[in-house]
């Protein structure tokens, strides 16, 4: 990992709170609302899911994948934004 | 098998990929779809194309068995509860319509009953002979179709006392699409059990008016709820082996009257549902069928057929029916292939054949008649005598022309594309020795004259650039005038005009041109691909570069602060730093580095000055460290008076009331300093420079005063000029006079005579 973008620092620095799924780094307005059509509006719901996938990498990728058809390095941000996350805060 | 998983139970998913070694994770809604998935991964890597069978069919009986075991411990109500879920994932499983068109043939016995899912299935409990009867038909509808011929299959031999003809035909006629699916389907399905023979050549056609049934989802439904029954039905070895399960599960629900229709009702659907497994791969076939449209059945079916391979494992079938319709079309291909190159060459032989062209009717052949004047024979008109002597000496020379020319286009070294008439007439008269040199001469000219005339031949008469230089360079003659006078010339030679390239050279030359090519190609391509790796290696190394010097400059940054806070001289020398840093034996590789750091600090670090200093009589470069606070020991002193409280000045009282003061915003509420009281008292008793008796100091944290209490009035006044409105910590202070009964309120204790407090340390001066 040579570098984290802004969004990832951003998300990563705080507890996340009441924040839209579109806070998550790699999950931009489209997957957003892709995302909050399959009922995952808030970022948590996602982390929820992350957490029962146990955060297996390759799970929560296919997952996402087939949620909101997100493409891998798009899934790949978002993991471990969600794992920095949990490293951090859990 | 893999279709199996999709109508497992969270529980059997959960055992299911704990055995393949998944870590156990929750299964909820939005997690099963992805387990589901990854299962069917799993699974389909691991099952083999051969040995996948017996297993398969193995399993499916364990599992049925494992769950009808399972039920018989399980109380009914539990079981209600299971159906109902079971019910919600496969759908509806009896639609009304199927249910009616299946009690069809046990209804003479039954009453009629309400068209509802309970209804339906009650009703088949009640009459489990006459249902098994029918299912009994699906099969043997199934076996007549399928195996007319195998006579020795078990499945025959379990049915046989069963009425083919008659028990096919009132329930199916009503349902025909659908039966005749159903047939199709189980065909293949048990082309694992035993090779299909005739029936799927009747799939094909059957398929489409399949394919627009399905649009109903009723009638899927009811083709699957069908195919759950029968095909899990076919697939039991015998029936004995049913009905002893059968009785089995029966043996519970006879125990209480009033639970009989429940629990087997439950039983019976939960049978139903626990070998919907087998029903799940004709439905994915179906699925298959809907997404593909009608354009893949034949293929399926005519791969079933011609190979009767395992339709379990469709992939590999899908392979070898790849790999055949490949095989015709690329058939097709070499085939045509073939024939051009055929064509190419037959035209490169018929080209080189010279006899024929030249003996053509064709060819324009200008006889020397004498009685027209200006015909020269030799020059342009040939004796008729001695046109066939032309024409065999060409012959001769021909070949040995095409060779000439073939090894010059192999680029053979001194190989000419030509022969000049000395040649050609040394040539023939080593052919033929009978032949005079003049002979040889009248024939070459003559031949001359018919090459000129002839175009068609494919031959040129050329004149050479030079006749001593062995050039290849020529001009085609194209009048016989012109050969003439190049004749005398003796630069006159006969070559082909259109030269072609034996094939041998052809593919020489083209490989060499093509490897040539490859090389250059090859050679750009590394010099790119270096030019690209030297560029990368240079942004590397650039990059690493910049860490280093920025890592250097960090270092000099923090030796810099440190020392100078140390040492307390405000400077420290450049070599200093730098021999601080870098060990002896890095200094010379190092020195890049740290020239660019010590650039980088003198332009772009605001806190370090440069300026050169004698350090020990010595003038050297030294870095000053610019504190953007000042120093720390500044920040607790006097910094200076903001007002003016001298005599005759507004602020000044002349007459001192009290000799008690308050002193505001000596310090911050949030001041944690535990000595703070010393310490004020201190700088307050410096401040005013002993010159005043003070007998008592406190401080208040809530309100951030500090209350001062003098020997007299005019002590107060001294204290009061010297303090107020001097900024003190960056903080401007403000004194007020507190008359001395507050004083003594606040402070009961405080003494009123001295001794005077004295600073506790050496006197300083303040600089103002």
């Amino acid at each position: 990992m040579s570098s984290t973008s802004q969004k990832h620092r951003n998300f990563v620095a705080e507890p996340m709170g009441e924040k839209p799924v579109t806070d998550l780094a790699g999950v931009g307005e489209v997957l957003g609302k892709r995302l909050e059509t399959a009922g995952f509006d808030k970022a948590y719901v996602v982390l929820g899911q992350f957490l029962v996938l146990k955060k297996d990498k390759e799970l929560f990728q296919e997952w996402m994948k087939e949620t909101c058809s997100a493409n891998s390095k798009q899934s790949a941000d978002c993991y471990q934004c969600l794992k920095d996350w949990c490293d951090e805060f859990l | 098998m893999a279709d199996q998983v999709d109508s497992m139970s969270d529980a059997e998913l959960r055992t299911k990929l704990a055995e393949h070694g998944f870590p156990i994770m929750p299964i909820t809604a939005s997690t099963r779809k992805l387990l589901v998935k990854k299962l069917k991964l799993v699974l389909d890597n691991k099952s083999k194309p051969r040995n996948s069978v017996d297993p398969k069919v193995e399993s499916r009986r364990s599992l049925a068995r494992y769950s009808s075991g399972e039920e018989s411990d399980l109380d009914a109500a539990n079981l209600k509860e299971k159906r109902g879920r079971r019910a919600t994932t496969g759908g509806s499983m009896l639609p009304p319509t199927s249910s009616k068109t299946r009690r069809l043939p046990v209804k003479k016995d039954s009453p009629v009953k309400p068209d509802s899912d309970k209804g339906s299935e009650s009703e088949e409990e009640k009459s489990p002979v006459c249902v098994r009867e029918k299912v009994e038909t699906v099969t043997t509808r199934h076996i007549t179709r399928t195996y007319a011929n195998e006579q020795d299959e078990y499945e025959t031999g379990s049915d046989s006392d069963v009425d083919n003809d008659k028990k096919t035909s009132s329930p199916f006629r009503s349902n025909s699409r659908s039966s005749d699916y159903i047939s199709s389907t189980l065909s293949t399905n048990d082309a694992a059990t035993s090779p299909p023979k005739s029936s799927l050549f009747s799939r094909p056609s059957i398929s489409p008016s399949n394919y627009t049934s399905l649009s109903s989802s009723d009638h899927l439904n009811s083709i699957r709820s069908r195919l759950g029954l029968t095909s899990s039905l076919a697939d039991r070895p015998s029936v004995s082996n049913y009905t002893s399960n059968y009785t089995s599960t029966y043996q519970p629900s006879t125990s209480s009257v009033d639970e009989v229709e429940s629990p087997y009702l439950s039983n019976f659907t939960r049978r139903l549902s626990s070998l919907k497994a087998e029903p799940l791969k004709p439905t994915s076939y179906l699925d298959r069928d809907i997404n593909n449209g009608t354009t893949v059945l034949p293929r399926r079916s005519f791969v079933t057929s011609v190979s009767r391979s395992d339709v379990v494992d469709y992939k590999s079938a899908n392979d070898k029916k790849f790999l055949k319709n490949n095989l015709v079309s690329l058939a097709l291909v070499v085939l045509v292939a073939l024939f051009f190159f055929c064509l190419f060459f037959m035209y490169l032989v018929k080209k080189n054949d010279i006899t024929s062209v030249v003996d053509d009717q064709n060819s324009v052949i200008p006889i020397c008649q004498l009685n027209i004047p200006g015909n020269r024979p030799g020059i342009n008109c040939v004796p008729r005598e001695h046109v066939s002597y032309a024409k065999d000496l060409l012959k001769v020379i021909h070949p040995e022309l095409t060779s000439r020319i073939a090894a010059y286009k192999c680029g053979k070294p001194g190989a000419l594309p030509y022969l000049t008439e000395k040649e050609i007439i040394d040539f023939a008269s080593a052919r033929a020795e009978t032949v005079d040199i003049s002979q040889c001469r009248t024939d070459l000219n003559n031949l001359q004259v018919l090459i000129v005339n002839n175009p068609r031949w494919g031959l040129s008469v050329v004149q050479l650039k030079s006749s001593y230089t062995r050039d290849v360079e020529y001009t085609p003659l194209s009048s016989t005038d012109s050969v003439v006078q190049q004749r005398h010339k003796g630069s006159v030679a006969i070559t082909l005009t259109d030269p072609s390239t034996p094939l041998s050279c052809l593919f020489v030359n083209t490989l060499y041109s093509a490897g040539s090519t490859v090389v250059i190609v090859g050679l750009m391509g590394i010099i790119v691909l270096g030019l690209q790796r030297f560029y990368k290696y240079y942004v590397r190394y650039q990059k690493k570069k910049s860490e280093e010097i920025y890592s250097m400059v960090e270092q000099i940054i923090d030796i810099i602060s440190q020392e100078t806070e140390d040492s307390g001289e405000p400077y420290i020398s450049v070599d200093h730093v730098r021999d601080t840093l870098i060990s002896p034996q890095n200094r010379e590789k190092m020195a890049s580095t740290w020239d660019a750091a010590v650039k980088f600090i003198q332009k772009n670090e605001s806190r370090v000055r440069m300026e050169v200093q004698s350090v020990d009589g010595e003038d050297c470069r030294v870095w000053r460290w610019i504190s953007p606070h000042g120093s720390p020991k500044r920040s607790a002193a006097w910094q200076g008076q903001a007002f003016e409280t001298q005599e005759g000045s507004v602020n000044n009282l002349t007459v001192s009331p009290t000799p008690c003061l308050k002193i505001r915003h000596m310090f911050d509420k949030n001041d944690s300093n535990p000595n703070l009281r010393s310490v004020i008292q201190d700088a307050i008793l410096e401040k005013c420079d002993e010159k005043c008796n003070i007998l008592h100091i406190d401080i208040e944290r809530a309100s951030c005063c500090v209350y001062v209490k003098c020997a007299t009035p005019i002590d107060a006044g001294i204290v009061y000029r010297s303090l107020h409105g001097w900024w003190y910590e960056g903080r401007l202070i403000t004194v007020k006079y507190l008359r001395l009964e507050r004083y003594m309120q606040r402070f009961p204790n405080s003494p009123s005579v001295g001794p005077f407090l004295k600073p506790s340390r050496p006197k300083r001066s303040w600089e103002e």
